[in-house]
């Protein structure tokens, strides 16, 4: 491609005018594009120790200068002495951990031309640098050299565009150097091309990242965290993968048809076998062996190609981890493993000769020939011991670790300290897998602790779910009241001076002579809402919901508004809580204290005597609350006769109007779902865990709900009115009818019981109707398993869907959102605003107005919501392993699961399910027997006689909680008695 | 997600303008003398219009005569190869129908039309390059057209873009900035801070429009000034050919 010649002009002294011309392929056809691209003399080096640059600098629309960072006395090393940083594309993209790293890099300077490529390559990076850049303790500074005139680089005739950005690196640093005689610029890059010449046109320093962080006194432990461009050496040429496609074959492909793009969901009991559910077939497509998945990891957006008819199989009913199957790798040797291989394929011609046996159940397969994005972030893992090398020399070693996450496989790092890490949980960062590697390579980026600390494993589980829990930065901190926690409701609101600072204050209602209370769990101190009810002379009900105020502390469009946005939730683990707000609001300003004042949003409605919504209203408030109830407190008041008061009256109110609410809903066809929880409780001298129990509902707990789904219910409907196209609202769709079919299958063949979809109505009565006579729990049992067929709910802006499918399938309702919890959750607080808006509080910030915009809300707190519950299981997991294994003992477990080689049983009184593999129930695995349409595997136990198990069979098992060695993770054992 | 940085924490845009500044803002007029009555030719950045006036003349049909001020007809042609993806557009598409209502109505006020009564003025405009800013290099182009034409005008209409992003207003988008920042384009009266044209087609809050508005008035001056120093230079020639005679 020749680049044809471009002309400058100049405009004024200081601005001249160039075009950028290239070419741009799009949908398969090439268009020529061209920019006009301004050049200027005005960008400052941003260095304090240069005088000429802070007279050339501007102010912005604000009438704000930029702050020079960049230190007068920067940090000397042995050989550069006093210097600054210019960084390559390259080093930010391999080592970004690094430069986040607090003991080395200091005083860096980024091109614009990185910053680019960086945004270009991977925008999670980006954002990383661009905080990285905001926060001035590291003195990191943006140079936009494509946009000063004397370091703007043209395109050569027949350069490359990746030559061309080298070459504009290359020129910040010499112009760096000639601009700031004083200190040494060092460029760092891991381009040995890219080295190469920028010492042939003479910048006196140039070091690879490696050599860079050699020069730091003590730099051993550092040198870890480097990946090295040629840490795993080409050791033989054998390929165990195929390359992927070209990119223009890819993107042909896509366009013609015959290639397929989607996310790859990998099986979580075997992770040989993944599904990519693509919009245009009516099934998933299957991808078997690791040859066809072809390096995909869980969760990359792929494309793949479907394999011939002849191929076709159907998922299969083995489990199969990395375990059993790898452990006898050698790290360092990147040899055929024909006997790993072997294993692999005999699974899989065990697999294929069964799915010959039936062709109505086969699925199309498909094998991955591209990769458009990897889901590649940081993993927790452990080094496996037995690929440590016992040799005692300081080189660095190779070695497996092995994820916390199943469906991912191990990793191959380098690390001189292997031996010292074993047995601890530690951070790895993936770098590459090519072709002629079986492994993913990676390397070691921190330390946790010891595995199975408290610290370390909530560490681990948070960084696992991609939990946010760093504390506020300063800009965030920044955003609240100066007051602090001596802020108060102003006790004068005509007061001039307090409005001119708060001009909305008139617009709100004084409900301070409310008989307000709030009912909560206990210990709760983030209190959002609070209630009140009375009796109003015409014989109706007035009934109050008090939520708090978040949005006035909280104001879209700063830092603290987009911090919220970005964690999305609050993390309830058990022993622990991760706010999504800074305490300071969370559990004083905002939370509805009793006897003090505080803001809330009230929403006030009329009810009649059925509880039908005769009259409501919404309105910004000041309320008091007169007392925080726990839940069996409340019911207490409420039973005791003796309690007379105007309060407790108006929570028996609540209470019996709550009851009819929910008799309504019941009738429309709410579900009562069911899953496994349980809460650990903790003995609070030691907080060590103590026992585990099953939640139990009070009354009280659902009389707080049912009001909650009411403000709900009624908010959504009022800013879906307001804003048809970007109000927040929250769905459940119904579930397709393949997710029932397994279940149901199941029920018809064990039990002769069927349950119906069509509605949520027909649902919730054919649950009713599964018992068990001889079993009380089977209903739960039906109701758990029916939880998991279920579609998640999730979070939209009205304009994504149309209004027949806002439905809450789950709730029965037509139209639902979140409105009640603002200081846990993000979705309330843009139902706040929205509500704010619509009734003429104040207007609504563009962010929320915009399709897009909301869009990308919904996506992102949809994901925290998601990864908030599996780090809230995963904690409740971790503490009942610590329950059970201070006290082993025999419990009843029910078969939820049957395989071909185990059988997967639920202990609901610890909520723990596990696999009971073929291994441990029989010692003749020739006598199995598995009857795939009876859901059933019979076999001879380890006394010889003959048993079968099924599916719902009730079973003792004893349950122990074992430690696995080789990753550290505790987990449950089941045995059959 | 926007590939781009549309606004900079540094405070530079995608093309390395800081938020106040215009484009590169280039005209002549009389461009071509032998087939029209006025005529010009404006470039603002990678957008380029060329204007051709003809009249005030006796119109064609006696349907669009108005007894007490002369009509406007305006004509827009946007090029198919003026974007970047080819793309024929019609004359009728309702988009260019809706840029050309806007235009009548902004000239039929700033045109003196009572001067002349019975007649018709025709304006027909080429784009032949689109990159933002369409609205407003039209308006600039015809505005100077008309003065070549020598048609009576209280004053010249200067017309730029401006839009809100993060807090920031930016004065005059391109193609790019223009799909992703919320923008609106006016038309300045001389050097008042009259508008003759006010178009905004997405949403601003409305305690924002007021800065949006204030360097979108700041910035059609300056394009008034660089089209009065063409409009001079134009005439000062016209007077030196006519002495030479």
């Amino acid at each position: 491609m020749s680049v044809p010649l471009v002309t400058q002009k100049r405009l004024s002294e200081g601005l001249t005018v160039t075009s950028k011309v290239f070419v741009r392929s799009r949908n398969g056809n090439a268009s020529k594009i061209v920019r006009e691209h301004y050049l200027r003399n005005d960008i400052p080096c941003l260095s304090r120790s240069c005088n000429i640059c802070q007279t050339i600098i501007s102010p912005n629309a604000q009438g704000e200068l930029q702050k020079f960072v960049l230190n007068e006395n920067p940090l000397k090393l042995k050989e550069i002495s006093a210097h600054y940083v210019v960084i390559d594309t390259n080093i930010i993209l391999q080592s970004i951990d690094l430069l986040e790293n607090v003991e080395v890099f200091y005083d860096v300077i980024i091109p614009q031309t990185v910053l680019d490529e960086v945004r270009n390559k991977s925008f999670p990076i980006y954002t990383r640098i661009r905080t990285l850049v905001s926060d001035d303790t590291k003195r990191f500074v943006v140079f936009h050299n494509e946009f000063r005139e004397d370091t703007f680089v043209k395109r050569l005739e027949n350069e490359s565009i990746n030559d061309r950005n080298d070459a504009a690196i290359r020129k910040v640093a010499e112009w760096y150097q000639n601009h700031l005689p004083n200190i040494n610029i060092v460029l760092i890059t891991n381009d040995r091309d890219n080295k190469a010449k920028a010492i042939k046109q003479g910048i006196k320093y140039v070091k690879t990242l490696y050599e860079y962080i050699e020069l730091y006194p003590n730099a051993n432990h550092l040198k870890d965290l480097i990946p090295e461009e040629t840490n795993f050496q080409k050791r033989s040429d054998e390929k165990f993968f195929q390359d992927y496609y070209s990119t223009a074959r890819l993107m042909g492909g896509l366009k013609n048809g015959t290639l397929y793009q989607g996310a790859i969901n990998i099986n979580s009991y075997n992770f040989l076998e993944g599904e990519i559910t693509i919009p245009s077939l009516p099934k998933p497509l299957l991808i078997l062996g690791s040859e066809s998945l072809n390096r995909a990891f869980n969760g990359d957006s792929v494309i793949v190609e479907i394999l011939p008819k002849s191929q076709w199989k159907k998922p299969s009913s083995l489990v199969i981890d990395d375990d059993n199957l790898n452990s006898n790798d050698d790290p360092d040797s990147n040899s055929p493993q024909d006997s790993i291989n072997d294993k692999e394929r005999r699974l899989l011609t065990q697999e294929a000769i069964q799915s010959q046996t039936d062709a109505s159940e086969i699925q199309p397969t498909g094998r991955i020939v591209g990769i458009v994005k990897r889901s590649w972030r940081l993993y927790v893992g452990q080094i496996v011991s037995n690929s440590v090398s016992k040799s005692n020399t300081n080189s660095a070693k190779s070695c497996f670790v092995k994820l916390m996450d199943k469906s991912l496989p191990r990793v191959r790092i380098k690390t001189r300290r292997a031996t010292e890490l074993l047995g601890s949980k530690i951070v790895v960062a993936i770098d590459s897998w090519g072709t002629s590697s079986k492994f993913p390579e990676g390397h070691f980026v921190r330390n946790l602790g010891t595995s199975e600390s408290v610290e370390a494993e909530t560490e681990a589980l948070l960084l696992e779910h991609d939990v946010e829990y760093r504390p506020f930065a300063k800009t965030v901190l920044d955003c609240l009241p100066a007051e602090g926690h001596d802020w108060k409701v102003p006790e004068n609101l005509n007061d001039p001076e307090i409005l001119k600072k708060d001009p909305l204050l008139p617009k709100r209602k004084d409900y301070r002579d409310k008989l307000i209370c709030s009912i909560d769990p206990p210990g709760c101190v983030d209190i959002d809402d609070a209630l009140h009810a009375k009796r109003l002379p015409n014989g109706n009900y007035e009934v109050g919901v008090h939520i708090a105020d978040v949005t006035h502390f909280v104001k879209a469009g700063t830092p603290l508004d987009a911090e919220g946005a970005s964690r999305g939730t609050s993390v309830y683990l058990v022993d622990k809580r991760i706010d999504m707000l800074p305490i300071l609001l969370g559990t004083d300003l905002c939370s509805l204290k009793p006897y003090v004042e505080r803001f809330a949003f009230s929403v006030i409605w009329e009810l009649d005597e059925n509880a039908d919504i005769v009259n409501v209203e919404y309105n910004k408030s000041i309320i008091k609350s007169r007392e925080a109830f726990s839940y069996e407190r409340a019911q207490i008041r409420i039973d005791d006769a003796t309690q007379q008061d105007d309060l407790t009256k108006g929570m028996r109110i609540l209470l019996q109007l709550s009851k009819k609410l929910k008799q309504k809903r019941l009738d429309a066809g709410a579900l009562n779902l069911s899953s496994p929880e349980v809460k650990v409780h903790m003995d609070s001298e030691t907080s060590d865990p103590g026992e585990v129990e099953i939640k139990k509902l009070l009354e009280t707990n659902s009389l707080v709900e049912e009001f909650m789904l009411l403000a709900n219910i009624s908010v959504a409907r009022k800013i879906y009115e307001e804003f048809p196209q970007t109000a927040m609202l929250r769905r459940h769709a119904p579930p397709p009818s393949t997710n029932f079919e397994k279940l149901n299958d199941m029920l018809r063949v064990k039990k002769n019981l069927s349950i119906s979809i069509e509605s949520s109505k027909t649902l919730a009565d054919s649950l009713d109707r599964c018992i068990d006579p001889a079993d009380d729990y089977f209903n739960t049992l039906i109701r758990i398993m029916s939880t998991r067929c279920m579609m998640a709910a999730e979070y939209f802006s009205s304009g994504s869907y149309g209004y027949p499918e806002f439905r809450h399938y789950g709730l029965a309702v037509d139209i639902y959102t979140h409105f009640t919890s603002p200081i846990r959750r993000y979705c309330d607080i843009v139902a706040h605003r929205q509500l704010a808006a619509s009734i003429g509080y104040e207007s609504l910030d563009l962010s929320h107005r915009d399709k897009d915009k909301m869009e990308r809300v919904c996506k992102n707190i949809n994901k925290r919501h998601r990864n908030a519950q599996f780090a809230g299981r995963a904690s409740i997991e971790y503490y009942v392993g610590q329950v059970m294994k201070n006290n082993e003992s025999e419990e009843t477990g029910y078969v939820i699961r049957v395989f071909s080689n185990g059988i997967v049983v639920l202990v609901p009184k610890f909520g723990v399910e596990s696999l009971i593999k073929v291994e441990e129930l029989t010692n003749e695995v020739n006598s199995i027997d598995f009857k795939e349409d009876e859901y059933s595997l019979s076999f001879k136990n380890k006394n010889g006689n003959l048993r079968s198990i099924g599916v719902f069979d009730k079973v003792t098992v004893e349950v122990k909680s074992e430690l696995d060695k080789s990753v550290g993770k505790r987990k449950a054992v089941l045995v059959l008695k | 997600m926007s590939r781009f940085e549309i606004y900079s924490p540094e405070g530079l845009r995608v093309d390395g303008r800081r938020w106040n500044e215009l484009r590169r803002f280039e005209c002549r007029i009389n461009t071509h003398p032998d087939s029209s009555d006025g005529s010009s030719y404006v470039e603002q950045g990678n957008s380029k219009v060329i204007c051709i006036v003809n009249g005030p003349m006796e119109p064609s049909s006696k349907a669009e005569m108005s007894t007490s001020k002369a009509t406007l007809k305006i004509s827009l042609n946007v090029t198919p190869f003026s974007s970047i993806d080819r793309k024929k557009r019609s004359k009728n598409e309702r988009r260019i129908q809706e840029i050309v209502t806007s235009l009548k109505r902004t000239f039929e006020q700033s045109i003196i039309v009572n001067k002349y009564p019975r007649t018709t003025i025709s304006i027909t405009l080429h784009v032949l390059a689109l990159d933002g800013g369409l609205l407003s290099s039209i308006t600039n182009a015809i505005t100077l057209a008309l003065i070549d034409a020598g048609i009576a005008m209280y004053d010249y209409i200067s017309s730029v873009s401006a839009g809100f992003y993060n807090n920031t207003p930016l004065l005059d988008l391109n193609q790019l900035e223009e799909s992703d920042v919320s923008f609106l384009t006016i038309g300045v009266v001389g050097k008042s801070e009259k508008l003759a044209l006010l178009l905004l087609e997405n949403k601003i809050p409305l305690d924002q429009l007021e800065s949006v508005l204030a360097i979108a008035i700041a910035g059609g001056h300056r394009i008034r000034d660089l089209m009065d120093k063409e409009v001079r230079r134009h005439g000062d020639l016209r007077l030196s050919k006519l002495a030479n005679k």
